[in-house]
């Protein structure tokens, strides 16, 4: 199943983070979510440890690309080195 | 690969600390309302009457300071992960001797009471030492973004000034042998204005103005150059006066209110460049303030009267931009204290509001109208000094400033109670 991206660079705070947790909510956990962001969402990392996801974040300036996944279904190489879908 | 440890919400304070701060704010916009209405008729005839002094405090340390400490024990944490150590003590401990300071401090300068005056001075420098030491300690543990933090330690390097001048300043009035005290009250006002608050506008603008509005950032060389500027003018403007040169002194302030006015018109043009078309109150504040920084500025290269200057510095910038801030931060906390306690008890069932409800809009924007009646009818008043009616217009200026204070804090009051409800359903 093709992972699901969601773009917040044009949202105000907390817009961002509460469509990640709206999204992360309604995906079954064995799915992956990409976020384009333009800042680091660093109160987003501390929600995703508690609720039990693991993420990775690559970028700089105002393009971020985090990828969220659960724990228990952690991304193989080939998914995480194979980038966010244009 | 980038650090991805992230900050954990643990460090927020608890929303108490800086919310006791911000609900307090508006009883002493209030209190300085109650003096205009009061003493409408001298209060605008001349800066130095002993109201005029009264209300320049009340505004500046127990609205505008209030505000600004409380947004600041929340920001270093949240924004430059450097918590404040102790910080329910230290939050306590300032608010208490800034609030007792305060009103001490502006009694004895309405009633002339030395005991009070020298009550206040106490206060106020025991309160702020206290503040100044626990948020320098948290500003050199900080990382972030290397401008903002720059103008936050600058600020606070202004604050210590604005209160040492001010303790001289307050020597002097007592009796002590002080040469040449008007320009050391100068120094004070403008270590005040330039270096505490227009700093710490500065580096908050660099943040919340991109982040809250989804504006391009700040150019490189508006961020380089703006607070250092600020800093040496204030440097070599008191170096003038040490030197008892207080003429050249003013002027040697020209390049931190050239920088001012650069922020504030580039603040402006980013705001146009925003990509959310929607006008919110916030951002209405933030247009009235930038403004406001170029008006004055204006008027303080014609040597325009100082009673207006106050106006608009006071009234216009140091309550308005706090007031619009306040309508972001406080639903923010609370959606976002609200959103950890949440996930930490697992209680997904409960469904959280979106910021807006906690603060919303249509009555935030009935607040700006009151506050841009009262600055039109203070301004007014400032310019007819003397005149009959005058008198009158500072009095509706003053009711003005207290229906704005009010209807503030009844916005705080309704957003804090949502926060209550909801906490007391998450368990």
């Amino acid at each position: 199943m093709a992972p699901r991206v969601l773009d917040v660079r044009r949202l105000a705070p907390p817009e961002p983070l509460e469509q990640v947790l709206d999204a992360l909510a309604d995906m079954p956990r064995t799915e992956r979510l990409w976020v384009l962001h333009r800042r680091e969402p660093f109160p987003l990392y501390d929600l995703l440890k508690r609720m039990g996801y693991g993420w990775r974040t690559e970028g700089a300036d105002e393009r971020f690309e985090i990828l969220i996944w659960a724990s228990e279904h952690p991304p193989t190489e080939d998914e995480l080195s194979r980038g966010m879908p244009c | 690969m980038l650090n991805t440890a992230g900050l954990s919400l643990d460090q927020a304070p608890p929303i108490q600390v800086p919310f006791a701060f911000f609900r307090v704010a508006p009883l002493f916009a209030a209190l300085a309302g109650a003096v205009l209405l009061w003493d409408g008729d001298v209060v605008l005839i001349s800066r130095w009457s002993a109201p005029a002094l009264a209300v320049t405090h009340l505004l500046a340390l127990g609205f505008l300071t209030q505000v600004m400490c409380g947004a600041l024990f929340q920001m270093l944490s949240v924004l430059a992960g450097a918590p404040v150590p102790r910080v329910v003590w230290v939050g306590r401990l300032t608010q208490l001797a800034l609030v007792l300071g305060c009103l001490t401090l502006s009694w004895g300068l309405y009633s002339n009471g030395r005991a009070w005056l020298m009550l206040g001075g106490l206060l106020l420098g025991l309160g702020l030492a206290a503040f100044v030491v626990a948020v320098g300690v948290a500003l050199t543990r900080a990382r972030g973004v290397p401008q903002t933090l720059r103008a936050m330690r600058f600020a606070l390097a202004g604050l210590v000034m604005t209160l040492v001048f001010g303790l001289v300043v307050l020597a002097g009035v007592l009796g002590a042998r002080i040469p040449g005290l008007a320009g050391w009250v100068d120094l004070h006002l403008s270590w005040a204005l330039l270096g505490w608050v227009g700093m710490l506008i500065i580096g908050v603008g660099y943040q919340v103005v991109p982040m809250f509005h989804v504006t391009p950032a700040y150019p490189r060389w508006l961020t380089r150059l703006a607070a250092p500027l600020v800093l040496a003018a204030l440097l070599a403007s008191t170096t003038l006066v040490g030197l008892g040169n207080v003429g050249l002194a003013v002027w040697a302030l020209l390049p931190a209110i050239l920088a001012l006015g650069a922020f504030a018109v580039v603040t402006l043009v980013l705001q146009r460049r925003r990509e959310r078309p929607r006008v919110d109150t916030t951002l209405l504040y933030w247009w009235s303030s930038m403004g406001l920084i170029l008006l004055s500025s204006a008027l303080w290269l014609l040597d325009g009267r100082g009673e207006v200057l106050g106006v608009l510095l006071l009234a216009g910038i140091g309550v308005g931009l706090p007031t619009g801030m306040l309508f972001k931060i406080m639903p923010f906390l609370s959606w976002f204290h609200l959103q950890h306690r949440q996930v930490t008890a697992r209680r997904f069932d409960v469904r959280l509001p979106h910021m807006q409800v906690f603060m919303p809009d249509g009555v935030a924007q009935a607040q700006f109208g009151t506050f841009a009646a009262m600055l039109v009818l203070l301004t007014a008043a400032g310019f007819s000094a003397g005149q009959p009616w005058g008198a009158y217009l500072a009095r509706a200026g003053g009711a003005g400033l207290i229906a704005a204070a009010s209807l503030l804090a009844w916005m705080q009051w309704r957003c804090y109670r949502a926060y209550l409800d909801i906490s007391r359903q998450l368990g």
